[in-house]
């Protein structure tokens, strides 16, 4: 009580600092939920390759739009330590891709001959799975179901086809939420017209594929046989956990080091109008302190006193740049949502952590004014006009 | 006088204040002085003579640069910072001429201040301050601020506070130099009391000639010594 009486004995001072922190905190907050979401995507990433290797001809890690043909699938299955290789298609989900923050919407389409080899399970909030002979049917990822306006039974437009939906997708905090997967056969005929006529005289839509996962016998080290295939066939990308791992971290990581410093640098900002806050504090009652210490306060009583204060500026600032960041993570995602990019995830750990920084940006902004409150020499102290 | 009669006893006190590199100044140039126990003491002298310095460094607010001071038989001029603290808050209570309240805190909060450092539980401090105001005729402004009484009122609220731990000593520098002649007789006279019904031993700086006609003994300061009692002239 006392506490909170002597903070806010000058009320705009308390408040302008309580409202710098406030900022830093809102910072960390709403950037640390963008981080959040890319690690989880990450993870999810992490998970999915954990055990096989993913083809794909040239350009970038599985998101390539060069195809590869589904008749080397033999031929690489022929491949020692193979146990099975399916075709996959991944493509936008809207041809004209705006450039957007984290995972663009993407249609996946998969053969399904690996379904019973895949670790990676998905689980329906409703409806079904995809079996082989679907046609024009769809399951929807769980932050697209509002920009899809997708219900189970109804019908959704892809690429300006029709689909009807026969399930919708848990959400998973990682890539499913943003993807509809169609039966391959209808992926194969959307990839056919994205590509330029040239090419289409030359291949059929049935031959079409944009990857080929590969299952490894038990025993395979995957990483070892996406090396063997990369050799074999050195026109192909070959991606085994190892290789996605350090491709994702190294973007991830220039990423969420940018993310964090930008609010680091907002809460120096705030820790500085804590430590000048609590300077002018002690300075301003450094006849109090005199008083006290005429009284035998001892050092630490003192210390307490104004380390308390800061402490509690810091836990306000951050409560409250906690509730804004939370209403803009909100804000945000529902705003998003309508058109398919959720990019932000207030997580638990994200939230108490933030909290427990500003309350120790409190308490170390504090250190210093605090420890020269109880240093001052109580004469002195008290002759201070 | 034997030794068990004495609380305090300061021996050759030196204090020099460096102002600037030539600059100095010679606040205490030996400065003795023992008080009995139970006594009421007056200090008089003249401004700057160093009664305030010797109030601080009998009161373990300060050190000296030289010389012993010894507080109910045990020296007290070396101690560490948080040993003299302990001595303050226990041993010693202050009065000082501005009253020198904390203007936020009640009456009560400002005397269970001084309880509290001195180790008493919230509660039981609370008690204490209320008996401590309640003996000095303000039972009634216990949840009153500083703002809000008279400055008669508010050195009696000094002295509750000085008083609420027991101290051996209680130290006043110029304790009624701010108040008019009604106020300060009223002062003087609770001290009194006090004195006479606990025995606890008073040593107050003092210009006023009245105040030091109603202790038990005066000494003079010159110089930033204490003269012998018969040297003593009025300033
Ligand atoms: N912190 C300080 N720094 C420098 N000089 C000081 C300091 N404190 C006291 N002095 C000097 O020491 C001398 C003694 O001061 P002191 O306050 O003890 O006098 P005093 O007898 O209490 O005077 P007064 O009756 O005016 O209160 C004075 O010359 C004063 O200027
Ligand atoms: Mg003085």
């Amino acid at each position: 009580m006392r506490t909170v009486k002597n903070v806010f004995r000058r009320k705009l001072r308390a408040f302008l600092t309580i409202f710098g922190i406030t900022i830093g905190i809102f910072a960390l907050v709403v950037m640390g939920s963008l981080a959040e979401k890319i690690t989880l995507l990450v993870n999810g990433g992490t998970r999915f390759y954990a055990d096989k290797v993913t083809v794909s001809q040239g350009g970038s890690a599985g998101f390539s739009v060069n195809p590869i043909s589904v008749d080397r699938i033999p031929a690489i299955q022929a491949i020692p330590g193979v146990r099975l290789a399916s075709a996959g298609i991944t493509l936008p989900l809207d041809k004209e891709q705006s450039a957007s923050f984290g995972v663009p919407a993407m249609i996946s389409a998969s053969d399904l001959r690996g379904r019973n080899l895949e670790s990676f399970k998905l689980t329906y909030s409703q409806g079904r799975e995809l079996s082989p002979d679907d046609q024009g049917k769809a399951v929807v990822g769980a932050d697209l179901v509002q920009k899809l306006n997708a219900r189970v039974g109804g019908f959704i437009k892809v690429r300006g086809r029709s689909f009807q939906v026969v399930g919708i997708l848990e959400k998973t905090l990682t890539i499913p939420d943003d993807a509809v997967i169609i039966p391959f056969r209808d992926a194969q005929n959307i990839f056919f017209n994205d590509l330029p006529e040239l090419v289409q005289k030359n291949i059929k839509p049935g031959m079409l594929a944009t990857g080929l996962t590969i299952y490894p016998k038990p025993g395979v080290n995957p990483d070892r046989l996406a090396e063997e295939i990369g050799k074999k066939y050195p026109q192909y990308d070959a991606i085994g956990p190892a290789k996605f791992q350090q491709q994702v971290t190294n973007s991830t990581h220039i990423f969420t080091t940018i993310v964090f410093g930008v609010a680091l640098i907002s809460l120096l900002v705030g820790g500085l109008s804590v430590i000048n806050t609590m300077t002018m504090s002690v300075y301003e009652r450094t006849r109090e302190v005199g008083i006290r210490k005429s009284l035998g306060a001892s050092d630490g009583r003192i210390i307490r006193q104004f380390l308390g204060e800061s402490a509690f500026i810091g836990a306000v600032g951050g409560i409250t740049g906690l509730a804004l960041g939370w209403l803009f993570v909100l804000a945000a995602n529902k705003a998003g949502e309508a058109s398919g990019t959720v990019i932000f995830l207030l997580t638990t750990r994200l939230a108490i952590g933030s909290i427990a920084f500003a309350i120790v940006l409190g308490v170390l902004s504090g250190l210093y004014p605090s420890w020269h409150a109880a240093r001052l020499n109580p004469v002195k102290a008290l002759r201070y006009e | 006088m034997n030794d068990g009669d004495v609380i305090l006893q300061i021996r050759a006190l030196y204090k020099t204040y460096e102002l600037g590199k030539e600059n100095l100044v010679r606040a205490l140039r030996g400065a003795s002085l023992e008080v009995a126990r139970g006594e009421m003491l007056a200090i008089m002298g003249p401004s700057g003579s160093g009664k305030s310095t010797v109030m601080h460094i009998m009161g373990c607010l300060d050190t000296p640069d030289q010389g012993e001071v010894w507080l109910e038989g045990r020296r007290v001029d070396k101690l560490k910072r948080h040993e003299l603290n302990r001595v303050r808050s226990r041993q010693i209570g202050f009065i000082f001429q501005g009253f020198n309240l904390i203007p936020t805190f009640t009456a009560a909060e400002n005397v269970a201040l001084a309880c509290e450092y001195a180790g008493m539980p919230r509660r039981k401090a609370k008690a204490a301050a209320a008996r401590a105001l309640t003996r000095v005729d303000l039972g009634d402004r216990l949840s009153h601020h500083p703002s809000e009484l008279s400055g008669g009122q508010q050195q009696r609220v000094a002295i509750a506070r000085a008083l609420v731990n027991e101290p051996a000593i209680i130290l006043g520098d110029e304790p009624t130099g701010d108040l008019d002649t009604i106020n300060s007789r009223e002062i003087m006279q609770m001290m009194r009391d006090i004195n006479k019904s606990t025995g606890t031993t008073f040593v107050l700086v003092t210009h006023n000639p009245e105040v030091a006609a109603a202790c038990d003994r005066t000494v003079c300061m010159r110089d930033g010594a204490v003269l012998a009692d018969e040297e003593c002239r009025p300033d």
